[in-house]
């Protein structure tokens, strides 16, 4: 293989697959998957398959406003930071069956940092707009990011130290091969699934981007090619984690199939509990994540740590 | 009877000292006619007798020729009315506010001061009420030699609100707002999560119908008072009619009368299942919203199959009810009220169950029964905190003379409390829909209603599903109305949304304003305004200082 | 707006693009100016189950920014017409306007009332007038199927 094949693989793996373009896809049919599971537990119809799809373009057709408060290059670069770190975590995880783009030891720690980065921006965007709606929003999520990184982070640690490396692909490999993570690490596969959720702001943990309290929280003053972005950056973000999860906790990911039929389970799970629950008001919400979860994920590790000797 | 001719012999000797004549205009109602100077006092005497609560202040311009502006204040308890009537010249119109006694007058005293240029001397709260910003002040719309053929302007902008306010955040709610449907502006003043202040602005949906309905003859302001709420229309035209017809002498056939009191309660049903779903919508509960309405079309479908619409559904006409009940139609009915009371029962257990909904509901805006009383709340809201208020059962009309109903009263006082009233009510709603449809008697469904009605006043008051609506009718004898007042349960609601706002957090704001499930259209007609003290923002405010607030900003 | 120098074929292939995204995704906001709630419950009533507009890609959307369609319901009050301004201002194009039920097409029961400026096309222009009192729900929807016709058809073609 020569230097020069080697590139252009490594640009078709960064750009198509399992970067860029295929991925953003996916992350929109999972959002229509998302969207229609709702409608469909709230008895209706719900939206064609392609909708995510048609939002998206629609949007970045649209007239780009720009708020005479903001500041006209932070506005516009957010969400291109936003999606440019999404994708970037996705570099470490084996999708759809393919090896990974670029593994090394301890990608676990930089993956969940550069989808932390996501809700930086979203923040960041709110704090930048000065529209009241905005600020509360953005102070939101970076309130209930504290709460929740630290479990979420620890939830994942859990089959990292089981499988004995900080290395994705290492761990989703260990995963094959041993009995499922879900059934020996109950309490970290709760807490992850619940992280997971609150990471990508989903009911009851959408107290950052509440409409009947702040229109739209951070985003409110977002519209046309930049709301765009930030959608497909959740999309792709929806993608990464139910890549994460599941392939942790659920006996790993080696082929498209299995991949597929691991996500979108989870998926469907989250969606449930999406439908269930009211809203958490944020005070709730950070109350829950130090109170219980974190006891939750204590006791998990103490076990762990016990029955290993 | 009995009980109502007591009450009303007992306001009589509590006004006795004030009073210049005692006339009872109805069976029901008792006139006492006081100087101008003698209000709070003869107020302030009701009030130590705990005689009642205030139901409205209407204002009357008695013309030119005459030369004076008269205020009729409203007490009502159980069934009787007493009245107390004062006058003021038109030319310097001046009378003594009885905030000290009934702190719930300021609204009151604020929409007469406006609409009609009534000063009120030592009434806490002056600011405009709902005439948009550049209203001239000369001009009072309800004064009979109004010129509106001049659009009454005069050049000022108000100032912009929106941002920052000194140290605090101020977060506008409305006019077009997620959690609002309707029309309202609000402006929460936060210090982190923490609501510190709150201020109201109404008047978004004020089209001025109480002026319209005196250019308009009595059967074309029966369309036009539809028309004031989209969501309870019956109710209001209900009311109208019930005036009317008292001034006309006209008896309805039972007949109608029963299906008048159908409608009100489908209505009801309707209204309820409706705010459910909004409540649920606020607290980010969007399954419980889907749910709600989606059974809510089968009330939809019952009056559009009786009456042909879903919304305005027009049941009324003077003297009696336009459209019969077929037999298929009491089929439907049955079917349909079983169905909600079957779905009522798994709402009433969920709303009461879900531990997750629990903790947005329980413990938040709280309202004592005091409280209640001093704010002066009517309907669920008030029966949520203990009180039973409930025209209904108070002072029976159509046919809930016949069919008595079952106050639902909770004594939490919380919003769970108003879940529970509400959900209760639609089992009970039901459970008269059945008894009506029992007893439906035979008969015509009209009487003649004479094109000009006598000259008089009447005065009716109904349950609305948000609480108790009070109508006040006046004829000169014409073929047009002299003057309609219509006090809408959520002007007696909305104060008690904005003092039970402070000290909690945002996020139960929506939930706290969608409690008293407030009609901004049905308020609109004529709207009021309930600030904060604007000075103070820069101040930390006490828990002291914000329960005071929370007293004296309903003065 | 098109800086780009495409082939023409190529610039088309676009324009179908973005006329089949925006016919598949009209999200809506609502605006009462002084409606009486009949025609406020009635759209609020075509997202829930029975009528569901999320078939046909309709959001109803919280911020103005973020919305394709204004909704409009009742006659435009005194105080509401310059909100209704600012909101219609604060809407990037391409953008559409309903007017929704009697008061909003026409004025309806409150013409010639004090405090009432008019129809909604005294204050903006309006691409659909959906009439009734209320407008039922499946009238609604005609409406919002009508003026993505007019959208597929090429009519309402704006700068955008």
């Amino acid at each position: 293989m020569n230097a020069f094949d080697s590139l252009t693989g490594a640009l078709a793996a960064l750009l198509i697959l399992p970067g860029g373009l295929a991925l953003m896809l996916i992350g929109l049919i999972y959002e229509w998957a998302n969207r229609k599971l709702i409608a469909r537990l709230q008895n209706r119809l719900g939206p064609r398959w392609f909708q995510p799809l048609a939002d998206v373009i629609k949007l970045l057709a649209k007239q780009s406003i720009v708020p005479a408060a903001a500041h006209p290059t932070l506005f516009a670069l957010l969400p291109m930071i936003a999606l440019a770190s999404v994708l970037t975590s996705a570099l470490a995880l084996p999708m759809l069956g393919l090896a990974p783009a670029y593994a090394f030891p301890g990608d676990l720690i930089v993956t969940v940092c550069l989808l932390s980065l996501l809700t930086l921006c979203l923040s960041l965007a709110g704090f930048g707009t000065d529209s009241s709606f905005g600020l509360v929003g953005a102070m939101r999520a970076l309130m209930q990011l504290f709460s929740y990184e630290a479990p979420f982070l620890l939830a994942l640690l859990g089959p990292a130290a089981a499988a004995g490396s900080w290395q994705i692909d290492v761990i989703m490999r260990y995963a094959e091969a041993n009995p499922w993570m879900l059934f020996t690490q109950p309490l970290g596969f709760f807490v992850a699934v619940v992280g997971l959720m609150a990471k990508l702001e989903m009911a009851p943990f959408d107290a950052p981007e509440a409409h009947t309290e702040i229109v739209s929280g951070p985003l409110t003053e977002y519209g046309g090619r930049h709301l765009a972005l930030f959608r497909l950056s959740k999309d792709t973000a929806l993608v990464i984690g139910l890549t994460l999860v599941a392939g942790l906790y659920l006996g790993g990911i080696a082929d498209p199939l299995t991949f597929l039929v691991k996500t979108l389970a989870l998926l469907v799970l989250i969606t449930g509990v999406q439908a269930l629950f009211a809203r958490l008001r944020i005070d709730q919400s950070t109350t829950l994540w130090w109170r219980y979860v974190m006891i939750l994920l204590l006791v998990q590790w103490l076990v762990m740590m016990v029955s290993r000797g | 009877m009995t009980e109502t001719s007591r009450l009303l012999e007992q306001a009589a000797q509590i006004t006795t000292p004030w009073g210049k004549s005692f006339t009872a205009p109805e069976a029901n109602r008792l006139d006492v006619v006081i100087d101008a100077n003698d209000l709070p006092a003869a107020a302030a005497a009701l009030n130590a007798a705990c005689w009642g609560y205030l139901a409205a202040i209407t204002g009357l311009d008695r013309g030119a020729d005459d030369g004076r502006i008269e205020a009729l204040y409203h007490f009502c308890a159980g069934a009787a009315v007493a009245a107390l009537r004062v006058t003021t010249p038109r030319a310097e119109a001046r009378l003594p506010s009885i905030c000290a006694a009934y702190p719930s007058a300021s609204i009151f005293e604020r929409e007469l001061s406006e609409m009609l240029g009534v000063t009120f001397v030592g009434t806490p709260d002056v600011t405009p009420l709902f005439l948009p910003e550049d209203w001239s002040p000369d001009a009072y719309p309800l004064r009979k030699d109004i010129d509106l053929s001049q659009p009454n302007t005069v050049p000022v902008r108000p100032p912009p609100t929106n941002g920052e306010n000194g140290k605090h955040f101020i977060i506008p709610i409305g006019p077009q707002h997620p959690a609002l449907k309707e029309p309202g502006h609000f402006e929460f003043s936060v210090a982190g999560e923490t609501v510190i202040g709150a201020t109201v602005r109404l008047g978004y949906a004020h089209r001025g119908i109480e002026k319209a309905v005196e250019q308009r003859n009595w059967v074309q302001d029966l369309y036009l008072l539809e028309r004031i709420c989209g969501i309870c229309s019956h109710i209001h035209a209900t009311a109208y009619c019930l005036g009317v017809e008292k001034l006309a002498e006209v008896t309805v056939p039972p007949r109608a009368e029963t299906i008048r009191t159908l409608f009100a309660e489908l209505e009801r049903l309707h209204s309820h299942m409706l705010w459910l779903g909004v409540a649920a919508h606020e607290a980010g509960f969007d399954t419980l919203f889907m749910a709600a309405w989606r059974d809510r079309e089968t009330v939809m479908d019952l009056l559009e199959q009786i009456s042909g619409n879903r919304v305005h559904y027009s049941v009324n006409v003077l003297g009696g009810v336009k459209f019969d009940l077929e037999p298929q139609h009491i089929d439907a009915l049955l079917n349909g009220a079983a169905f909600i009371e079957e779905r009522a029962r798994y709402y009433f257990d969920l709303v009461n169950h879900d531990p997750l909904f629990n903790r947005r509901t329980r413990g938040v805006g709280v309202m004592t029964a005091e409280q209640a009383e001093t704010i002066g709340v009517v309907g669920p809201t008030a029966r949520g905190s203990g009180i039973v208020r409930d025209v209904r059962v108070e002072a029976p009309y159509l046919a809930y003379t016949r069919c008595p109903v079952e106050p639902i009263v909770e004594t939490d006082g919380d919003l769970a409390a108003r879940f529970s009233v509400r959900i209760r009510e639609l089992l009970e709603s039901c459970r008269l829909i059945r008894v009506l449809l029992e007893t439906l008697p035979e008969g015509a469904l009209q009487t003649r209603m004479p094109r000009r009605i006598r000259a008089g006043e009447a005065i009716s008051r109904v349950e609305a599903p948000r609480g108790e609506l009070f109508y006040f009718v006046k004829s000169g004898g014409g073929e047009m109305p002299e003057r309609i007042h219509a006090r809408t349960p959520t002007l007696c609601n909305l104060a008690s949304a904005l003092i039970l706002s402070i000290g909690r957090p945002l996020a139960d704001i929506p939930m706290i304003l969608v409690g008293v499930d407030p009609c901004f259209s049905c308020n609109d007609r004529t709207a009021t305004i309930h600030t904060a003290d604007g000075s103070a923002e820069d101040e930390t405010w006490t828990w002291e200082r914000l329960r005071r607030y929370g007293i004296e900003a309903t003065r | 707006m098109n800086t780009l120098n495409l082939p023409e074929r190529w610039r088309d292939a676009v324009e179908t693009v973005k006329r089949w995204s925006r016919i598949n995704s009209p999200w809506a906001l609502h605006f009462n100016s002084g409606s009486c709630n009949g025609c406020d419950i009635e759209l609020l009533a075509t997202l829930t189950p029975r009528f569901d507009l999320e078939r046909l890609g309709v959001k109803l959307q919280a911020s103005p920014r973020q919305a394709d369609i204004l909704i409009c319901t009742g006659p435009v009050t005194r105080l509401a017409r310059e909100r209704l301004l600012r909101v219609y201002e604060q809407m990037p194009s391409p953008k559409y306007v309903i007017a929704l039920g009697a008061c909003a097409v026409s004025g309806g029961v409150f013409q010639g009332c004090y405090n009432v400026v008019g129809r909604v096309d005294a204050v903006l222009p309006v691409d659909v007038y959906v009439p009734g009192c209320p407008p039922r729900p499946e009238a609604i929807i005609d409406g919002m199927v009508k003026l993505l016709a007019q959208l597929q058809a090429g009519e309402k073609e704006k700068p955008g």
